[in-house]
């Protein structure tokens, strides 16, 4: 159980991390290019963090 | 004499992939350089010579059985007319059919020249017997090693094929193009293409490449890197890695609402 929380957290976790690198586009057409690089560190460390919930989910799984 | 210090005798699988390599070679010469140089007109005896070139580079790595000629050497002077006269490999010569069906020769060219190139038959053993383990169903990680290898290989080719399709037939970029370098336009558009294939090097070289050097080395060095990660993700927890990343997804957020509210 405890396995598929954290798949469905990981899969949640990168493809919500996409929402903030698109952002982050948006922001450079803005060219607010500080806001940008902000919203593509958070999109950095919300992936890392997806990264990290799909390693736990693979320990569950062994 | 002994049998083994023997010398094995030319095979016929030898000269097969010497008719596959100039077959497909001259295909490509022909669909790559000539046949545009004849629409283009180029085909002046001054240029005459830059056009052969390729053809003679392709004996050479016929006659030497040097794959480094083959598959490096007759590519480069392939560039060479096209580098002279850019009209050559100009967008409009070709249309996207002409384009993919050109791609696909150099492919297979390419594919097949190093397959059959790095083919080499052992010398006929005195006796054989089965191994043991021949029977038994491949082990669930040749399997995966297998799939990753058909992935790259696929990848080879979709992804500089793509590229210098969107740079050759993108209506945006042409538009741009034209708007931009009016006149030189089949200039810009190899240079573009020379980019691509530059890039696509790159990537290959550190990506595509990085990838399969710990495999060749018998996965020494990530078998150890899995081992280790096995090890820390006993405890089951999440490394420090997690923790600073939400940390800072948090403080970046909040510096983000203050700068909006600021």
């Amino acid at each position: 159980m405890r396995r598929y929380f954290f798949e469905v957290l990981a899969l949640a976790l990168i493809g919500g991390s996409m929402f903030f690198f698109k952002e982050s586009i948006d922001y450079l057409a803005r060219r607010d290019y500080v806001a940008s690089l902000i919203v593509m560190l958070i999109g950095f460390a919300v992936i890392t963090v997806g990264k990290e919930m799909a390693r736990l989910a693979l320990v569950q799984r062994d | 004499m002994d049998a083994a210090a023997e010398p094995v005798p030319e095979r016929r699988w030898r000269r097969f992939a010497d008719v596959v390599a100039l077959t497909l070679g001259v295909n490509v010469w022909l669909s790559l350089v000539v046949v545009p140089s004849v629409q283009v007109d180029a085909l002046g005896s001054a240029k005459l010579p830059l056009l052969l070139a390729p053809l003679l580079v392709l004996a050479l790595g016929i006659a030497l059985r040097s794959e480094l000629v083959l598959l490096g050497g007759f590519p480069s002077t392939l560039l060479l007319p096209i580098s002279l006269t850019p009209s050559i490999a100009a967008a409009h010569l070709f249309g996207p059919v002409r384009f993919f069906v050109v791609a696909f020769g150099v492919v297979a060219y390419l594919l097949a020249g190093s397959f059959f190139m790095a083919f080499h038959e052992p010398a006929e053993p005195r006796s054989s017997r089965p191994l043991a383990s021949a029977a038994e169903p491949r082990a669930a990680r040749w399997q995966r090693r297998e799939r990753t290898y058909w992935l790259l290989t696929g990848l080879s080719v979709v992804c500089p094929l793509l590229g210098i399709y969107w740079v050759n037939y993108d209506p945006a970029i042409n538009a741009f193009l034209a708007q931009m370098y009016s006149g030189r336009v089949a200039s810009m558009s190899t240079l573009l293409n020379v980019a691509v294939l530059a890039l696509w090097l790159i990537i290959y070289l550190y990506v595509f490449l990085g990838v399969l050097k710990p495999h060749r080395t018998g996965d020494r060095e990530l078998v150890t890197t899995l081992a280790e990660m096995r090890r820390q993700a006993r405890g089951g927890r999440p490394r420090l890695h997690f923790h600073i990343a939400v940390a800072a997804a948090l403080a970046l957020m909040a510096v983000l609402v203050l700068m909006r509210r600021g």
